[in-house]
């Protein structure tokens, strides 16, 4: 037909994987090609996120795969059960693209991608099941969607009141009876020794995470922010184990090179803790620009990051129904998400972190659409300048072409925060 | 015997077209525009007309198209580049079939046209402001690699990896882009099929505005790149078709006008 060309066309999903892995490996070497002191242990993360997103290639084969719509899904029940959890929430503009079909055009980014990876079944883990709790009204509604594409999903009822004892009954009951539900599903019966080990498995990740970041205390912190972004994101699908392994050799390169001051940044970097909308490989837009114009973020407050690990399962009895009751509380007192009527809990964190990690400001991330954090920034730049904390408020996307405008405010920011550490 | 020509002066080439008594295309040109389009479209002309062998009595009427259309003073008639691309896609794709969108790109814009089954122009498109997807913007890529144009086919199919995205939307941004992946001896083939599917996906924008249509034809000089093709193809999900010489598309168009309004205006019947 053709005399010109004679060559095959690529199918949508063919073309759809070429997109979201251009976009994967432009990030993974823009980060190798702005880093400072690359550690060495670091190479596992990047050729994880390289294997998983451009490769697609599968790492819970055989087992049977629970996709979660966000962090307040408990971790452990789904383990001790003997199945996966995969964190769903997805970082990628392609299919942000898609997803904008389904969902209104000014809603959150991050919700239209995984939406718009439910309508093309464009997984590497495709989820067998797929837990959407009630918590932001964007993936409260998004439930729905997914459930016409034709996946099986269980909704978990989650409370918006964090300190009342109602809410902490209403949210034990839900939990109760997703591993009740769960437990039928899979034909397995949890047992004590079963959840247990879980709450230890995921402990003992949490507890990896918080030796590495007290790391970044150090006047030069041994890790970027970026880096360590790679590293938390890299929890939503990666082996629990192989995962604790690959932090440990992290962690002992990274003590070895505070004990020689290596560090990721340089001494006159300013210092930044990042919060708002969770940044999600590949979307690192925001932490990539802040970096890029000679900050470090030393911390964060994110639930793609931080919030994972931040607060433990802390159990009274280790009777099967106790632990149940505590892995709940962990998802429900720990959590510092702005669908809460109050969020005093957040704002304290951030200060605290600020405090901890020497920070000399705040970036406050939200992205366009996400009305929870566009809304709560308010209250954030409120108690922030109460405390004397320089903070910056971005509104961003997933949209890869309008970084000029974000670099210029970025750049503005870390500038004005080298001089006041001069003035100092 | 008579004969009727297409000029299509265009931003970086003349393109010149002549067709014969029956509306048949007996000869074609393509010159560099250079400093003085006027003298070059005149000498080019002249040039194709020995070359085929049309004594100036025997050429009858001539239609001047593209943009610098109005420089052309001995021209009976002038058009806009979008009717003559329309006409001459038609006439080109003949064999081919029916034509209902055409994609093309120029030296320094880029178009996407709907046309009906009658082959009237239904909507169009353009990027005329910026240079970036454009024959212009090719150059610049191969001046940085240090390749020819017509290599870049060679080098996008020989790319292996992933291909690296550009995300710039300015060509003079996306050289520097270019020119940084180059510094991290990145590999010229993934920079080049890169660069291709930076400007499919462009020119894919363009052509959903006016409605992606089976029957999809793609012209212009940067048309000659088979990577590009590919990558047009790809992000498409359709088959384009690309016809022999596809820069010279808008001037049959125009030759073939010429040939139509000659009849009308010697109240022959065509």
């Amino acid at each position: 037909m053709n005399a010109r060309n004679d060559h095959t066309i690529e199918t949508p999903r063919e073309r759809q994987g070429r997109h979201k892995a251009m976009e994967a490996v432009k990030v993974l070497d823009t980060l190798r090609e702005y880093a400072v002191n690359p550690p060495e242990a670091m190479a596992y993360f990047y050729e994880l996120h390289r294997r998983y997103h451009c490769d697609m290639t599968p790492m819970h084969e055989g087992k049977t795969k629970v996709g979660t719509m966000c962090i307040q899904v408990p971790y452990e029940v789904i383990d001790a059960l003997g199945a996966a959890p995969v964190r769903l929430c997805n970082g990628f503009y392609t299919d942000d693209e898609i997803g904008g079909e389904y969902l209104p055009s000014k809603s959150c980014p991050l919700v239209k991608a995984t939406v718009g990876a439910f309508a093309t079944d464009h997984f590497a883990d495709t989820p067998d099941l797929v837990v959407t709790p009630t918590t932001c009204d964007q993936k409260t509604k998004a439930t729905g969607i997914v459930e016409e594409m034709g996946y099986p999903v269980y909704e978990m009822e989650f409370p918006r009141v964090k300190e009342s004892e109602e809410s902490r009954e209403y949210w034990r009951r839900s939990v109760r009876n997703f591993t009740k539900t769960l437990s039928k599903e899979l034909k397995t019966k949890l047992t004590r020794g079963k959840l247990k080990a879980s709450i230890r498995k995921v402990g003992y990740a949490q507890t990896l995470y918080h030796r590495l970041n007290a790391l970044r205390k150090a006047e030069l912190p041994p890790i970027s922010g970026n880096d360590m972004f790679l590293v938390t994101n890299a929890f939503f699908f990666d082996k629990t184990e192989a995962w604790s392994a690959a932090v440990e050799r992290l962690l002992a390169e990274m003590e070895e090179r505070v004990k020689e001051g290596i560090g990721a940044a340089r001494k006159r970097s300013p210092r930044i803790v990042y919060t708002g909308s969770p940044p999600i490989f590949p979307n690192l837009k925001v932490p990539q620009l802040i970096e890029m114009a000679d900050a470090v973020i030393v911390a964060d407050e994110s639930c793609s990051s931080n919030r994972l690990f931040n607060d433990m399962v802390s159990v009274d009895e280790w009777f099967l129904y106790d632990m149940v009751d505590a892995v709940a509380d962990r998802y429900l007192k720990g959590c510092t998400c702005p669908v809460f009527t109050r969020n005093d809990d957040r704002i304290r964190r951030i200060v605290e972190l600020v405090k901890e990690y020497s920070a000399d400001g705040v970036v406050y991330q939200a992205f366009a659409g996400c009305q929870v954090y566009e809304m709560e920034q308010r209250s954030v730049l409120a108690a922030m300048e109460k405390e004397g904390i320089p903070i910056l408020y971005l509104e961003s996307d997933y949209s890869p072409s309008q970084l000029g405008q974000l670099t210029t405010r970025v750049e503005a920011f870390v500038e004005s925060l080298k001089s006041r550490k001069r003035r100092q | 015997m008579e004969y009727f020509a297409g000029i299509d002066i265009g931003s970086t080439a003349i393109k010149i077209a002549i067709v014969d008594g029956t509306g048949r295309l007996v000869g074609h040109r393509v010159s560099a525009s250079g400093s003085m389009f006027y003298k070059y479209a005149q000498e080019s002309l002249a040039q194709l007309m020995a070359e085929v062998g049309v004594a100036p009595e025997a050429l009858r009427y001539t239609v001047a198209t593209g943009y610098g259309r109005k420089l052309f003073k001995e021209a009976d008639e002038n058009i806009s580049e979008i009717t003559a691309n329309a006409i001459g896609a038609r006439a080109a794709a003949q064999e081919h079939g029916e034509i209902k969108t055409i994609i093309n790109i120029g030296g320094q814009d880029s178009k996407a046209i709907s046309m009906d089954s009658e082959g009237n122009v239904v909507n169009f498109a353009m990027n005329d402001r910026c240079a970036a997807g454009t024959g212009k913007f090719l150059d610049v890529v191969a001046r940085n690699l240090e390749i020819g144009v017509d290599e870049l086919g060679e080098y996008h199919f020989k790319s292996t990896g992933t291909p690296l995205s550009i995300n710039s939307t300015c060509a003079v941004f996306a050289e520097s882009e270019i020119i940084g992946l180059l510094g991290n001896n990145h590999r010229v083939e993934e920079i080049v099929s890169g660069v291709h599917y930076s400007i499919a996906k462009r020119i894919v924008k363009l052509v959903k505005r006016v409605g992606i249509h089976e029957g999809i034809y793609f012209d212009g000089g940067p048309a000659l790149n088979n990577g590009l093709v590919n990558a047009i193809e790809n992000e498409l999900g359709k088959p384009i078709f690309v016809p022999a010489f596809p820069q010279i598309t808008t001037s049959l168009g125009a030759a073939v006008l010429a040939w139509e309004s000659y009849g009308y205006e010697s109240g022959e019947a065509v």
